[in-house]
C-alpha cells in the first residue's frame, strides 16, 4: 500500500511540475519586452542502467529514476533589488532523494555598479556557485553530461552541497589590460532531513544531522580576449551527529574542507576542462566516543568536447577520486574494517564517453556510458554497502532527453 | 533623436550594434560590448540600466555578431546566461525572434542595447560605432 501512496505520489509531482512548466512556458513566449518578471524552466527524463552497482537502483534494472524539473522566477522590484526562486523536482533513484525542493530563495542587491566594478550581496537560501558545475549540476542542459564527475559532483552530497540558507557578495572586476575576475564568498546552512542521514550515513543511522554555518569563497579569472579561465575555490564546513535512543551510532562531529582549482579552454570546437581537488574528512566519534579519524582525499578529472557541428556534440572524460591519498589503494581502508569494507571503497575512477545532439534551440538529447572502477563515491559514504557493491568494476549507460525555456 | 546614417544597400551587412536613445553613447569598446554581453556591465555610463535583446544563439546574425563584434563563441554566452538565470544569481538577456522585433524593442526599452544585420529604414535609435 505504501509502495502504492509514494508512486501515486511521484506521479502526482510530476504532473503538477509539468502543468506548471506548460502554464508558464506560455507566459514566458507571450511578450518579448524587458518586464521586470522573468519565468524559465526546463524537463528532462532519461532512462539510466547500472550494472554492478547500487549507484541508482539496488536490483541493477534497467531504470526510469532520471527525471529533473525545474521552475524558476526573477522579478526585479527596482533598477537595485531583485527577487529569485527556484524549486526542482528530482528523481535520481539511489543519488540523492526523490522529492521537491525549493534550490534557491533570495533577494538580490545591486550595491554597486560601474563599467569596472560590480557588488551583488543574496540573501535568503542561495545556490552554490562557487565550483565549476555546483550552480549547474542539476539543470540537465547547462551541465556536461548527465552524470557529472562524482569526485567533485558526489551526488550523495547533493542536497548538501547545492547551497544553504545565509548570504552570498559577489563582486566582478574587469580590467581591459588583465581581464575579468570574480570573487565570490558565502556563508550558509544546508537543511538536512532525516532522509538525507539515511542517503549519507547509513540506513542504520536513527540520529539527526545538523550542519553547522559554512564558509566557501571562489576566485574566477579570465584573461583579456582569452579562451581560457582559471578558478580556485574553498569550502569549510562541520556537520554534527546526534543520536536517537536505541541508535547504532554516537553523537559524533564531521568536518568536511574542499578545495578545487580549475581550468576551461572555450574554443571553437575543442574545449577541455580540468578540475583538481583535495578534501579533508574528519570524524570524531560517531562510530564510537573516542574514535577519530582524519582522512585527505584527493582527485582530478579531465574532459575534453569536440563540437562537430552546431547540433553534435562528442564528450569524453576521466574522473579519479582517493578517499585518502595516503592510502590510495585503500588496504589500509579494508585492514581497519577487518576485511569488512573492501580496498576498491578507497578509490572510484570513471571512464566516461557520451554525446550531446541539439534538436532545436531548446530540445536535446544527451546520452553516455561510463566504465567505473572502485566504490569511493557510492551512498552511503559513511557506512559503505559492501553487499550489495561487490564488485570492483562496474559499468552504466544513461539517456535523456531534456527541454527548457 | 539621433536617426541613423544610412549609406546604400550593401549587398553584404556587418553587423551593427543599435541602441535607445537614452543610453547617450555614440561609440563604445569591443572589450565594453563583451562586459554588457557577459552581463558583467549593468548600466550606461548615465547611469541607465541596460536591456540586452539577443536573437536565437542559432541565428546568422547572433552567430556573427557573437564572433566577429565579441570575439566570443555563441555558447560561450548562453553558457554564461544559463548560469545566472539558473542559479539566482542574475537575468539573463531578452530573446526576440526577428531583427524587426529587436528594432522595436531597442526603441522602446530604455536603456536597451541590440545587434542587426540589415540597417535599412532604421531610425529613431543610436547606430554604435565600435572602436578596438
Amino acid at each position: 500500500m505504501s509502495i502504492y501512496l509514494k508512486s501515486m505520489n511521484k506521479m502526482i509531482y510530476k504532473l503538477i511540475c509539468v502543468s506548471a512548466l506548460i502554464a508558464f512556458n506560455t507566459i514566458a513566449q507571450d511578450e518579448y519586452s524587458a518586464e521586470p518578471f522573468k519565468i524559465h524552466g526546463f524537463v528532462a527524463q532519461g532512462a539510466i542502467d547500472v550494472d554492478g552497482s547500487n549507484f541508482v537502483n539496488n536490483d541493477g534494472e534497467l531504470s526510469l529514476e532520471l527525471t529533473e524539473i525545474g521552475l524558476n522566477t526573477s522579478y526585479k522590484f527596482t533598477n537595485d533589488f531583485r527577487f529569485a526562486a527556484q524549486a526542482v523536482y528530482l528523481n535520481g533513484g539511489n543519488r540523492y532523494n526523490e522529492g521537491l525542493r525549493v534550490d534557491y530563495f533570495l533577494v538580490d542587491w545591486n550595491a554597486y555598479s560601474s563599467d569596472k566594478w560590480q557588488a551583488n550581496l543574496f540573501v535568503g537560501r542561495i545556490k552554490n556557485t562557487h565550483w565549476l558545475h555546483s550552480s549547474t549540476r542539476d539543470i540537465p542542459f547547462a551541465r556536461p553530461s548527465i552524470i557529472l564527475p562524482q569526485g567533485a559532483y558526489f551526488d550523495g552530497f547533493r542536497d548538501i552541497a547545492v547551497g544553504g540558507d545565509g548570504a552570498a557578495l559577489k563582486l566582478t572586476y574587469n580590467n581591459d589590460e588583465y581581464g575579468e575576475f570574480d570573487f565570490n564568498f558565502s556563508r550558509g546552512r544546508s537543511p538536512i532531513n532525516s532522509d538525507d542521514a539515511e542517503v549519507i550515513l547509513s540506513e542504520l543511522a536513527q540520529g539527526s544531522i545538523e550542519h553547522n554555518l559554512d564558509s566557501q569563497a571562489s576566485v574566477y579569472w579570465r584573461p583579456v580576449f582569452s579562451q581560457w579561465k582559471f578558478g580556485l575555490t574553498l569550502l569549510d564546513s562541520e556537520f554534527n551527529y546526534e543520536e536517537e535512543s536505541l541508535d547504532f551510532f554516537v553523537d559524533g562531529r564531521f568536518v568536511f574542507q574542499f578545495y578545487t582549482m580549475n581550468a576551461m579552454y572555450e574554443g571553437e570546437n575543442w574545449e577541455f576542462t580540468t578540475e583538481l581537488l583535495q578534501t579533508r574528512f574528519l570524524t570524531e566519534g560517531f562510530y564510537a566516543p573516542q574514535f577519530s579519524q582524519d582522512n585527505l582525499g584527493q582527485g582530478a578529472s579531465f574532459q575534453a568536447r569536440y563540437k562537430v557541428d552546431q547540433k553534435l556534440t562528442l564528450i569524453s572524460r576521466y574522473d579519479l577520486f582517493y578517499a585518502d591519498r595516503d592510502d590510495k589503494k585503500g588496504q589500509e581502508l579494508e585492514k581497519r574494517s577487518y576485511g569488512v569494507v573492501p580496498s576498491y571503497f578507497g578509490y572510484q575512477h570513471d571512464a566516461m564517453l557520451g554525446f550531446s545532439y541539439d534538436f532545436s534551440d531548446n530540445f536535446r538529447v544527451n546520452a553516455e556510458y561510463h566504465w567505473v572502477e572502485g566504490a569511493a563515491r557510492l551512498n552511503p559514504i559513511v557506512l559503505p554497502n559492501a553487499l550489495v557493491n561487490n564488485q570492483e568494476r562496474w559499468e552504466m549507460w544513461a539517456v535523456q532527453l531534456m527541454y527548457w525555456f | 533623436m539621433v536617426l541613423v546614417m544610412l549609406f546604400g544597400s550593401p549587398a553584404i551587412h556587418a553587423v551593427e550594434v543599435i541602441t535607445n536613445i537614452t543610453a547617450e553613447t555614440a561609440s563604445i569598446t569591443t572589450t565594453q560590448l563583451r562586459r554588457i554581453y557577459s552581463m558583467r556591465q549593468v548600466r550606461w555610463a548615465n547611469g541607465v540600466p541596460i536591456t540586452i535583446f539577443v536573437l536565437s544563439s542559432t541565428s546568422t546574425t547572433h552567430q556573427k555578431f557573437c564572433k566577429e563584434t565579441l570575439r566570443l563563441f555563441p555558447y560561450q554566452l548562453d553558457r554564461i546566461w544559463d548560469k545566472l538565470t539558473f542559479s539566482g544569481m542574475g537575468v539573463g538577456p531578452t530573446l526576440v525572434t526577428s531583427e524587426k522585433e529587436l528594432i522595436k524593442a531597442v526603441k522602446s526599452t530604455t536603456g536597451a542595447i541590440g545587434y542587426i544585420e540589415n540597417i535599412d529604414e532604421v531610425s529613431d535609435v543610436n547606430l554604435l560605432k565600435i572602436d578596438e
